[in-house]
């Protein structure tokens, strides 16, 4: 199901793309003042993330075994055996009663829960205690729940110096009465439960000795870490030792994920639990086909390696649901009803769904391959779907924009209709599914405002959520999604009309049926086309996060996963120093090269860095536990042999000293990374190259983001004396490599021409060699690649991978050239920042663009691209542009009243709306509109209008707006490098001379308007209504039938190609269409062929004298 | 020198059967084209439910819906190919422009392309004994097979609805030709106004012996099968036509006109539209406007038919098109001859069943005029590449002659077709010296 636009069931606007593109790095102007910190720059890992553990205790008054069977006997027997066709696999007998085999599974999801400690397995302890639940699948399909005990939460404080044994129990017991006061209504019998004197080092600055005491504080719940580190943060009065605040360690660490760590889980894993290490659940919690209980010692996490490398074969569901809206409304659940529920479930690496149906409200005729299941009232729609997840037991569940419409919607409605037994959707017998209100932010990501929805024990995978974080594209709907991912148009069904469908018989309602499955299955496809699955699984295994961290969290939290991993190997805690966030503390971004702009006629090089920034922290051994700050600089009296002086100013040891933890960190993912890419050279198999594919990308994704986590002045770590060094030996490199090339390839040093950089920036640097050939501009580029490389501290690489030629350069971060990698054939066209994706600018504009360079570029034509601009514009005026390629679309994310300042698409919806309240868009619809002529000095914003009524009512565009506003620049642009005075010649030429404008059908004069017939031939008035032609004309009636007739052809071939393309998407021949995808490119096309042939057929007849 | 005795032309009596072709009542009122699948589904099916009792008596006869694993049955639908390489409109919006022009072929057919079965409730997949090659989007057919554990219908046995009944044909005893040409391209760099005039001379009895006029004056009628001009598309495709160039966009009618002027003061002329005729382009296309012959419309003579056209003469049913239902077969499936295609819509009984999916077509909403009722006795394709002709002999003594005509103005061959027995034989005519 699409966002916006459309739909019976409609969504909240996708929000806008990511304004900071997902650029890897900073870049701001050389020699701007103040250029923004990395994480104003789009920096990854620069997002704030609110890292809480939130306890959910137990409900002890679980449903008894027989009240929960007695919700199914209630229902339908014949529906509950059509669901049990889809059960799991039966358990083998000795697993489903004995203990004696060793069982392995593929995690998840791990949460945990506070309940009773294990009487058996840990028979000294007594109280509440965290237990931790591991969800997962076994190799023959058996889901898994294992409740791991035994696990407590902790966290460290540096032991002030002078404390003794007798010391620590003092400040426990101080801790303790401090805890008991702030946590007044836990009845946890002892909240501290130890404090541990430990040998550690903290991962800040180098240090000269290898260790110093450390207090590690055990507390009895995960949630006390937090109130307990405020107390410590703030102060606290230790007898002897007077009042003193703490700064404390790794405290920040969710329950969850500081278990991973120790346990050296990472997310997706395999996990084994050996035979005789567990238990059975005494009693059972949850829906799983297995619970154990077991120590979290005698849990074993087998590395992705081998067998271990493969996926289970995880359940996963895709859905859709239906609502009938009301007329001119958002489908609220406290108002509109749930219609229609499609699923299909597939088995993780299988191409076809196992399960398919629908579940419908009233009766709905059979569907091909399918199982409809139809039901009188809602009531029964959603306790069947609830039945349905439990019995097919899904893993995954995923679907378009389910998290912020599909499941919050289901769960508002059944609470609207008091159906306490509906979310009952979880794994744990009596857990409630649970439904907040979340913002992420997100320097990278933006802003979003979610609906969180906690499924316990099923991962929720939104396709759209994924989009938006991966891909930048103009649209998100799911329409323009699969159209850009599948190659395939989507149907689209206004809302109006799904609550006639449903109104109608069982025919229509199988017809939105039919729809509402479409819809269910494209995000499956998405899934399995883009590898989702696997690339997702792979990030979680390298970055040792769980799988569910991938969608909800930022960048930040997989490099902490991974630094505290490693700090733990080193015996390194980690402070906890949130970022303040003031960004006050600025430092100068990367080096861009002034651009010198111009068409290139000759291969211009280009040499890029490869991992630039990964590499310059590897080779100057930049870390955290590597710097030195100033004061300790001259404490330490260190040997300035060992010292590396950044060009920023900072001073970080050589490895000899102290080898950083970060650069083994970066060595570490990019060894790996080189291994993943051999193995995928080796690997046949189709999954297992898919499953190595995509740790490759996960390895790549993370090297990069290591910077970025240093450079976030609100994130988990800051350290921007790293950050700002990175940048400026950036720089450095890159002057300096401009420098070489500049000193070496002339003519002095033997060489045919001067080499000349024409643009530089962060990671690559272009050159013109001067060589007329590619070939050779490829054998200078490598050669000049190796003679740099060999100048730089390794394992920093300069390398030489692309020519473009021809190259037209326009300004910094502006180019468009041919992308050749061998010198036969060019890979591809290739352009920067031109915009031909913005999704403010009509297609006119984007096909202008790319028809242009394509001219300029491939065709090496430029008085063809002028003549075809020239075209264009004349078109423009004369009113022979296509309609849809002057629509621009815009999301109506508030209502009018909300925007500031009045904006075209708000005000369209208002006109619409006063029109006609059914068909106007409303919030978190896409609005579509064109500029139309107006009265002298109306506003922008009233000069918007519908394209459907521009088309039946033949109002006039403005084509002087779409020349100045959406043309113009762009064009400009393109040719102003090449072209001289190319404002005068392309948007002032004698093209631009003849304009054409149609009159409108509804405007007030018309109404007082006689028609009249005019002779077809010279627009003469004629008087006879029978006639065609003016005396005058009589003899030129075969030409002009010819015209009239041709007209009438063109039409015709339009008019099929349209329709047959609609029955083509829709997958039916006897069927109407009833899309209305505004997306769709033809769609107002397809309603203009209809009207224009009419019309057209009129004028032919007239010739019927 | 004796005075030849004048000759008499034959007379021949003709029933023009166009009418089911028009479309003068019809209106665009937004429409769509399911409707004519959805009467050519009902219409074939009762033909196809008529044939099944003989053809598989002891099999039920389902929907696709009611299709079950594994179980031997009939069903009955209208075919649809999936077919990689068919252009689409949509093409035109890709989003990145692929460096290397792609090469047109003659044919979309690819080796990925398959067959579903289409009916009211559903579509199913078919797999076996079906070659995709040799069908296409819109045929009716009813298919014996079962449902495989894949979901797909495993074919078995098609079964198509086979030639249409035939009218008797009377016997007649004397030779009376008729005179098929198309192509003349008039206007065009092939047209060659020579060849052309020796044909009329021929035909008029101009030319030749007495032998050879006696022949001539066994010809009865002419058809001209469509693309008879050729207009530069420059002047049509509504851009201003400069003032000077507005009269020659007329310059090839007129000269066609002038030219049939003399043929119709002679004889009966049919002429059809064809894809290049001013005319429109949807089948069925509409008889080409009298205001472009200015002189032969006023011969009653001459008679501006439809394309498909269809007439009976002395009895003879004849039924033919400009060509685009043969051509776009062609391009969307395969047969060792062009007679084949003719012969697989006679046997499908729809003259055009890629109409309107490939093939532009008006969007009927209560008839599929295509639907071939009654088995011609003589059945022609206009603008072919080459003359073929085969007599096709139908299970119910069904004698159907097919005719290709080719392109005139590129073959210099006219097509003659003798009533008395359905002989057909061809006028060739040649300017150059060498021929």
């Amino acid at each position: 199901m699409s966002s916006g636009g459309r739909g019976g069931k409609r969504r909240a606007p996708p929000p806008p793309a990511p304004s900071g593109a997902a650029a890897k790095r900073a870049h701001p102007n050389p020699g701007t003042p103040q250029p923004p910190p990395p994480a104003a720059a789009a920096a990854p890992g620069a997002e704030e993330e609110d890292m809480m553990d939130e306890d959910v205790f137990l409900d002890e008054s679980i449903l008894a075994e027989d009240e929960a069977a007695l919700l199914m006997i209630q229902r339908d027997e014949a529906l509950a055996s059509r669901l049990a066709r889809w059960k799991r696999p039966a358990l083998p007998a000795d697993l489903a009663t004995g203990c004696s085999r060793t069982v392995a599974f593929q995690q998840l999801e791990i949460d945990y829960v506070i309940g009773e400690s294990h009487k058996e397995l840990l028979p000294n302890s007594s109280g509440p205690a965290a237990i931790l639940r591991i969800f997962g699948v076994t190799r023959e399909g058996h889901s898994i729940c294992c409740q791991v005990h035994g696990f407590e939460p902790y966290f460290y404080i540096g032991c002030p110096s002078g404390m003794g044994p007798d010391d620590i129990s003092r400040f426990h017991q101080t801790l303790e009465g401090r805890m008991k006061e702030s946590n007044r209504s836990s009845n946890v019998p002892r909240f501290v439960k130890r404090v541990e004197l430990v040998q550690k080092q903290t991962i800040m600055h180098y240090q000269t000795q290898q260790s110093q005491p450390f207090l590690k504080i055990v507390v009895a719940l995960p949630t006390m870490v937090a109130s307990c580190r405020g107390i410590l943060e703030r102060g606290i009065t230790i007898e002897g030792l007077g009042s003193k605040s703490f700064l404390t360690y790794e405290s920040n660490i969710l329950f969850a994920l500081r278990f991973m760590i120790d346990c050296n889980i990472v997310g997706g894993n395999w996990i084994g639990v050996p035979a005789g290490k567990y238990r059975k659940a005494a009693r059972v919690m949850s829906y799983c086909q297995l619970e154990l209980d077991c120590l979290y010692s005698d849990l074993v996490s087998h590395a992705a390696e081998g067998e271990y490398s493969k996926m289970a074969p995880f359940r996963i569901l895709s859905f859709d649901i239906e609502c009938a809206g009301r007329k001119g409304h958002f489908p609220e659940p406290t108002h509109d009803p749930v219609i229609q529920i499609a699923n299909l479930v597939t088995h993780q690496g299988e191409g076809q769904p196992f399960v398919r149906n629908v579940m419908t409200l009233k009766s709905c005729s059979p569907i091909v391959g399918v199982d409809v299941m139809s039901f009188d009232t809602e009531r029964d729609i959603l306790l069947a779907w609830r039945d349905l997840i439990r019995e097919v037991d899904p893993d995954i569940i995923i679907g378009y924009n389910i998290c912020k419409f599909d499941l919050p919607y289901l769960i508002e409605r059944a609470e609207v209709l008091k159906i306490t037994e509906f979310p009952l959707l979880g794994r744990i017998r009596n857990g409630r599914v649970r439904v907040r209100d979340t913002t992420f932010s997100s320097r990278q990501y933006g802003v979003r405002e979610s609906k969180d929805v906690t499924i316990e024990g099923r991962v929720q995978f939104d396709l759209l959520q994924a989009m938006q974080r991966d891909y930048k594209l103009s649209s998100y709907s799911l329409n323009s999604v699969s159209a850009h991912f599948l190659g395939e148009q989507k149907e689209d069904v206004h809302h109006s009309i799904i609550s006639d469908l449903q109104n109608g018989n069982s025919e229509t309602r199988r017809r939105l049926a039919v729809y509402c499955l479409k819809d269910a299955y494209l995000p499956q496809r998405l899934l399995d086309k883009l590898m989702y699955i696997y690339n997702y699984v792979e990030m979680a295994r390298v970055t040792g996060v769980p799988i569910s961290f991938l969608l909800s969290r930022g960048q930040s939290i997989k490099v902490l996963s991974q630094l505290l991993r490693k700090a733990k190997q080193k015996n390194l805690v980690i402070p906890n120093i949130k970022g303040q966030g003031s960004g006050q503390d600025t430092f100068e971004g990367a080096t861009v090269l002034e651009a010198r702009a111009g068409f290139y006629e000759k291969p211009i090089a280009t040499l890029d860095f490869a991992s630039l920034y990964p590499s310059i922290m590897m080779a100057y051994n930049l870390c955290y536990c590597t710097l030195v700050p100033p004061e300790d600089a001259r404490k330490l009296n260190l040997p300035p042999e060992s010292l590396n002086k950044t060009p920023s100013g900072e001073i970080f040891v050589k490895p000899e000293l102290q080898k950083g933890i970060l650069p083994e960190i970066l060595e570490e993912l990019l060894a790996a990374r080189k291994r993943a890419k051999a193995d995928l050279k080796e690997a046949k198999d189709p999954l297992e190259r898919a499953v190595l594919d995509g740790r490759q990308l996960a390895l790549k994704i993370s090297a990069n983001s290591v910077y970025g986590f240093t450079g976030a002045t609100v994130g988990q770590l800051p350290c921007l004396e790293i950050s700002s060094s990175v940048t400026s030996y950036g720089r450095q490199m890159i002057e300096h490599t401009k420098k070489l090339v500049e000193d070496k390839f002339t003519t002095v040093g033997g060489y045919e021409h001067n080499a000349e950089v024409i643009y530089g920036d962060t990671d690559s640097v272009m050159v013109q060699f001067g060589a007329s050939t590619i070939e050779d501009a490829m054998k200078l580029g490598r050669e000049a690649a190796d003679y740099i490389s060999g100048t730089f501290t390794k394992p920093i690489k300069l390398e030489f991978e692309k020519v473009y030629f021809p190259y037209l350069l326009i300004s910094k971060k502006r180019y468009a050239g041919l992308y050749w990698t061998n010198p036969e054939k060019f890979d591809k066209m290739d352009a920067k920042g031109i915009e031909t994706v913005r999704r403010d600018n009509c297609l006119l504009v984007k096909n202008l663009v790319t028809e242009c360079l394509h001219k300029i570029l491939v065709d090496r034509d430029i008085p063809g691209a002028v003549q075809y601009v020239k075209n264009t514009i004349s078109d423009l005026l004369m009113n022979r542009v296509d309609l849809s390629l002057l629509v621009i679309t815009k999301g109506l994310t508030k209502t009018g009243e909300d925007y500031a300042v009045k904006a075209a698409h708000v005000e369209l919806a208002e006109r619409m709306r006063k029109r006609d309240p059914a068909t106007a868009p409303t919030v978190g619809d896409r609005v579509p509109y064109v500029i139309i002529k107006a009265a002298k000095g109306a506003k922008a914003y009233e000069k918007s209008e519908d394209p459907i009524y521009v088309l039946d009512n033949n109002i006039p565009i403005d084509p002087q707006y779409y020349l100045e506003n959406q043309i113009s620049k762009p064009l400009l642009r393109i040719f102003e490098p090449i072209l001289k005075n190319a404002s005068k010649e392309l948007l002032h030429g004698s093209h631009t001379r003849s304009v054409s404008i149609s009159t409108p059908s509804n405007s007030g004069i018309m109404k007082f308007a006689k028609k009249q017939l005019t002779c077809l031939g010279c627009k003469a008035v004629i008087s006879g209504a029978s006639q065609t032609l003016c005396s005058h004309c009589k003899g030129r009636e075969a030409e002009l039938y010819c015209k009239t007739v041709a007209n009438v052809s063109d039409l015709e071939v339009l008019f099929g190609r349209l329709w047959t393309q609609c029955q083509e998407c829709q997958g039916s021949l006897h069927q109407d269409v009833l899309c209305t995808s505004r997306d769709c490119p033809i769609f107002y096309r397809r309603r203009k062929a209809q009207k224009d042939m009419a019309e057209a057929r009129l004028q032919l007849d007239r010739w019927d004298f | 020198m004796p005075v030849p005795m004048p000759m008499e032309r034959k007379q021949a009596s003709y029933s023009n059967l166009d009418e089911r072709y028009g479309i003068q009542g019809e209106k665009y009122q937004g429409q769509q084209y399911s409707h004519i699948y959805f009467t050519r589904l009902h219409h074939m099916r009762n033909l196809l439910h008529a044939l099944v009792p003989s053809w598989k008596p002891q099999l039920p006869v389902t929907t696709v819906l009611g299709l079950e694993e594994g179980k031997d049955c009939i069903i009955v639908g209208t075919l649809y190919k999936h077919m990689k390489l068919k252009p689409s409109i949509l093409d035109e919006y890709s989003k990145e422009r692929s460096a290397i022009p792609l090469v047109k072929p003659h044919n979309f057919m690819h080796p990925d392309d398959h067959l579903v079965l289409e009916d009211e409730s559903g579509r199913v997949t078919l797999a076996g004994a079906i070659p995709p090659a040799a069908f296409v989007t819109g045929v009716v057919v009813a298919l014996h097979g079962k449902e495989t554990s894949a979901g797909n219908f495993l074919v078995e046995d098609v079964l198509e609805a086979g030639l249409p009944p035939q009218t008797a044909l009377s016997c007649a005893d004397e030779d009376k030709y008729v005179v098929f040409v198309s192509g003349l391209s008039v206007g065009s760099g092939t047209f060659n106004p020579l060849q052309f005039q020796l044909l009329i001379d021929h035909i008029t009895g101009h030319l030749g012996d007495e032998n050879e006029q006696t022949i001539a004056s066994n010809i009865v009628r002419v058809v001209v099968a469509g693309n008879s001009v050729h207009i530069a598309p420059r002047f049509v495709n509504g851009q201003t036509v400069a003032s000077k160039d507005q009269s020659r966009i007329a310059e090839p009618i007129k000269e066609l006109d002038i030219m049939l002027t003399q043929l119709v003061a002679s004889l009966p002329v049919d002429i059809m539209p064809g894809c290049q005729d001013p005319a429109n382009f949807s089948l069925p296309q509409q008889p080409l406007h009298r205001c472009l012959f200015s002189g032969a419309s006023t011969y009653n003579t001459f008679s501006s038919c439809s394309n498909p056209h269809q007439f009976e003469l002395d009895s003879v049913q004849f039924l033919g098109t400009s060509g685009q239902n043969i051509d776009d077969l062609y391009k969307y499936s395969d047969a060792k001859d062009k007679l084949e295609f003719m012969e697989r819509t006679l046997r499908w009984r729809h003259l055009a069943p890629t109409a309107p999916n490939s093939l532009g077509c008006y969007p009927y909403t209560d008839k599929d005029p295509f639907l071939i009722e009654s088995c011609p006795h003589a059945y022609f394709v206009g603008n072919q590449d080459k003359y073929e002709t085969r007599l096709l002999e139908g299970p119910e003594k069904q004698k159907v002659r097919l005719i290709c005509i080719p392109r005139f103005s590129e073959s210099g061959i006219a097509v003659m077709l003798n009533l008395r027995n359905l002989e057909c034989s061809t006028l060739s005519f040649s300017t150059s010296f060498d021929a």
